[in-house]
């Protein structure tokens, strides 16, 4: 089945811009996580913080154009893995080795099409 | 040619079944439809052909074919293809050879207990595919409506199919995390029952299917130390139940129960449980669990209200229980104890270190300090101790109690409560 897993952290902690030194330990980190998925790595990245975020909203059919994310929340997505194993279990196992800078949570969900 | 009745196969075979099915398909739908399918066949032509010899393989060979009846027409209707005409089985295949079923109820069990599996709904699940009892009668145990419990049930299996949720007996690195939430589970489904202490109605049979499972799995995970203490336990809350309230409907708190009129038989099946989960635990430090059960086990060795309560030993175990669990539960139950052994004033000084203002709304809080201050004599502040702790909204026998010592002091020191 295939996973994504959300990573969600609070971005404040890596400094404006996501940029400098926490952020790059955390990549090293997650390079050698990758490492370790292999095959079961179906795909994944980090992602800008959410300053760059730009948001597309439908409403009523009519479609507006936002700055910043859909919600503004303590934890924001901060990147995604999208995992290829055989159960949830699996993916628990793997989600609990994400790297963290802090605090944070990885949401899992099962691809439709992985179904 | 008569076997054992439908109903008695059903009773001591039905979660076997269910579980060999759904470990084979990995659906807990499919599974609880085809063994109901088998079982409306079993209704169909036992009486008429007499009960087969082996009545837990028909049913499961039934329920078998049912399954990969189901799943084929499932397949088919994914292809817009006509339906195939589902073979009745003969009779000759239903009596050959007896499969064995293989027991697969543990696998069930963590399947229901999964972590990922919302808290509420896990009982509720549980005791539908694994303890086989119906909607109505876990509806009126979780003092929910039947079409609530009934989402809860199927957004449950919902989740289990659609996350993937595995048909296997946890590995190792996930073992210990997993069983927790197969003990938490039966501890909340349990705490259900123990709180209506008269234990009329429903939740008599519904206490006694709680021991049976708690039982079942200390049979499947029998080195587990946790799970034997868990089954203890459960068997000495409920060998307490007789005692747990007198004539006129009022709570009587442990100590002061006639042990007399405690169930033996389940005392000492808890007691042996109990050894054996000693044994286990061996030199290692006992988990939290252990600890409790064997308070348990302390309370329901006393033999007679001649006998002094066990109070020291209780406060020991409490104390060791503080190391593993430090919470305002374990604190109060402990300051219980110490009150015993080292007088009330030691135990309420211990009280008014707690936090009040998160026990607020904690009942235990407010009903032991009320105790307390009533035996040193501030009966003002006692009596707006117990209005605190009534506030809360007791359940009736707890309340009368509450009401009682209350209403005793009041007559004292009337007008002012």
């Amino acid at each position: 089945m295939q996973y994504m897993l959300m990573i969600y952290e609070d971005e404040k902690i890596f400094g404006p811009g996501k940029a400098g030194p926490m952020l790059q330990e955390l990549v090293a980190k997650h390079m050698d996580f990758s490492r370790e998925l292999g095959a079961k790595r179906v795909g994944g990245a980090g992602l800008k913080g959410t300053s760059s975020a730009t948001t597309v909203r439908t409403k009523a059919g009519a479609k507006t154009i936002h700055d910043g994310p859909f919600a503004e929340t303590r934890e924001q997505l901060g990147g995604f893995y999208l995992i290829d194993v055989p159960d949830l279990d699996a993916a628990i196992a793997l989600a609990k080795k994400i790297p963290l800078a802090g605090d944070g949570s990885i949401e899992i969900r099962p691809l439709l099409a992985g179904a | 040619m008569t076997g054992p009745s439908l109903d008695r196969t059903v009773r001591e075979f039905g979660t076997r079944i269910v579980a060999a099915l759904a470990a084979r398909f990995r659906d807990l739908d499919l599974a609880e439809e085809a063994f109901a399918e088998a079982c409306a066949r079993a209704a169909e032509r036992w009486p008429r052909d007499g009960n087969p010899r082996e009545p837990a393989a028909w049913l499961y060979r039934v329920a078998m074919r049912a399954s990969i009846d189901a799943l084929r027409r499932r397949r088919t209707r994914l292809l817009h293809a006509p339906e195939e005409p589902e073979p009745e089985p003969t009779a000759e295949e239903l009596m050959s050879e007896a499969p064995s079923i293989p027991d697969e109820r543990l696998r069930l069990i963590f399947v229901c207990c999964h972590p990922a599996v919302a808290v509420e709904s896990r009982a509720a699940l549980t005791l539908r595919i694994v303890c086989r009892l119906s909607v109505q009668e876990i509806a009126r145990a979780f003092l929910i409506s039947e079409p609530t419990l009934l989402q809860r049930l199927t957004r449950a299996k919902h989740k289990i199919a659609e996350a993937g949720v595995p048909f296997e007996v946890p590995s190792p690195d996930a073992w210990n995390e997993r069983l927790d939430a197969v003990y938490s589970t039966i501890e909340v489904a349990y705490a259900k029952a123990h709180e209506d202490a008269a234990g009329s109605g429903p939740h008599a049979q519904y206490a006694a299917e709680m021991l049976a499972l708690s039982a079942l799995l200390a049979e499947l995970v029998p080195h587990e130390p946790d799970a034997l203490s868990l089954a203890a336990m459960l068997h000495y809350a409920e060998a307490r139940r007789p005692a747990r309230v007198d004539r006129s409907g009022i709570m009587v708190p442990l100590s002061e129960q006639d042990p007399l009129l405690w169930h033996r038989p389940l005392i000492d099946k808890g007691h042996a449980y109990q050894l054996r989960a000693i044994a286990q635990a061996g030199r290692g430090r006992p988990t939290p669990r252990v600890i409790q059960a064997q308070i348990h086990r302390t309370w329901c060795a006393r033999r007679s209200l001649d006998e002094p309560a066990p109070w020291r030993d209780v406060l020991a175990l409490y104390d060791m229980l503080l190391e593993h669990r430090d919470d305002a539960i374990v604190r109060l139950n402990r300051i219980v104890a110490l009150a015993e052994v080292a007088g009330a004033q030691a135990a309420l000084g211990q009280v008014e270190q707690l936090d009040a203002a998160t026990l607020a709304n904690f009942l235990p809080y407010h009903a032991v300090r009320a105790d307390l201050l009533r035996r040193l004599d501030r009966p003002e502040e006692a009596c707006a101790a117990y209005d605190a702790a009534l506030a809360l909204g007791p359940e009736t026998a707890e309340r009368n109690w509450l009401l009682r010592r209350r209403d005793r002091m009041a007559k004292d020191i009337r007008p002012i409560c």
